[in-house]
């Protein structure tokens, strides 16, 4: 892959993850728990897993953007929860995608990848104030979590197929090492 | 779009999420909501004591770099009786017997507080959005 075309792509990804994770801050939570949220931040991270052909490219994504949205939207007790969420969600996601291959599509992975951020999250707050009883909240969140999820892999797997059919990915992403981005342009030339 | 093992794992994961509710129950049921008096020294953990199962009474000493506290323990209470510290506060607050209450010696920093395992019966806790 062209190494300048990367480089612009990751920084496209992290700037739009980092804008879509701030505008989702500016509402007031719609949902009666507390923790429940979009995930719109986590589109990105759905997409860039299904284009890019490197994971390690899209964990640098994530990273950047735990360590972006911690400077511009919180502080250090954010950082903690947003990075136990995500590596949570990311290690999940990586490893549905690759078990799953063709029996799992983009919205599984969605899914899966929300309610495992829950599952972080809540581990993380559990041990932060010491109090397991936080679990509880566990199947309130996993339910939005999953709803919200599915709802981001039906919108990831639009953009999936309309971005893996430009002539960027056609061109540059088709080699050996992305079998992946091939299953997808084979997804949308079938749909 | 969908394909079928979407729902498979999405509806596994929905109601794996349940385990922490059954563990809670289960382990809820077995503790019985017992009051424990935690007697910390300058922070540090330095005895539990379990209090819904205690009978009679007992006293013991505590010996701090700075002093000495005498606590005694008359069934579910507990209560500071004699100490060396300057003001004597602690032993003049009494007794204590239900979750949240502190006993608190500031000179040498002694601290009881009696806790229990159910959490709707202690402090209050916000959550963080």
């Amino acid at each position: 892959m062209n190494k300048t075309f990367r480089l612009v792509f990751i920084g496209l990804l992290v700037a739009q993850s980092l804008a879509l994770y701030l505008f989702e801050g500016m509402f007031p939570v719609p949902f009666l728990t507390p923790g429940a949220k979009l995930g719109l931040a986590n589109l990105i991270t759905v997409i860039a897993l299904y284009l890019l052909p490197s994971t390690k490219d899209v964990f640098l994504i994530l990273l950047l953007r735990v360590l972006l949205s911690t400077f511009f939207g919180g502080g250090p007790a954010v950082f903690i929860y947003s990075a136990a969420g995500a590596a949570m969600s990311f290690s999940c996601m990586v490893f549905l995608k690759k078990i799953g291959r063709n029996n799992v599509s983009i919205i599984g992975v969605s899914a899966a990848g929300a309610i495992f951020h829950h599952i972080g999250q809540l581990i993380a707050a559990a041990c932060i104030l010491q109090n397991a009883a936080l679990m509880l909240y566990l199947p309130v969140l996993s339910l939005t979590g999953s709803i919200t999820g599915i709802l981001i892999g039906i919108a990831a797997h639009y953009i999936v197929r309309h971005l893996s059919s430009l002539d960027f990915f056609t061109a540059r992403f088709t080699s050996p090492s992305a079998p992946n981005n091939k299953n997808s342009l084979q997804k949308s030339k079938a749909l | 779009m969908f394909k079928k093992w979407d729902f498979i794992i999405i509806a596994g994961l929905l109601i794996l999420s349940f385990l922490p509710e059954l563990f809670f129950i289960s382990s809820n049921a077995e503790k019985g909501h017992d009051n424990y008096a935690e007697i910390t020294v300058d922070g540090k953990i330095y005895q539990t004591i379990n209090l819904s199962t205690h009978k009679g009474i007992d006293s013991m000493d505590i010996k701090t770099e700075s002093g000495y506290n005498i606590i005694e323990i008359n069934d579910h209470s507990i209560r500071i009786i004699d100490a060396d510290c300057p003001d004597r506060i602690c032993v003049n607050d009494g007794a204590i017997n239900s979750p949240g209450q502190l006993l608190v010696c500031l000179p040498h920093k002694l601290m009881i507080e009696i806790k229990n395992d159910d959490p709707s019966e202690t402090t209050d806790i916000i959550p963080a959005h």
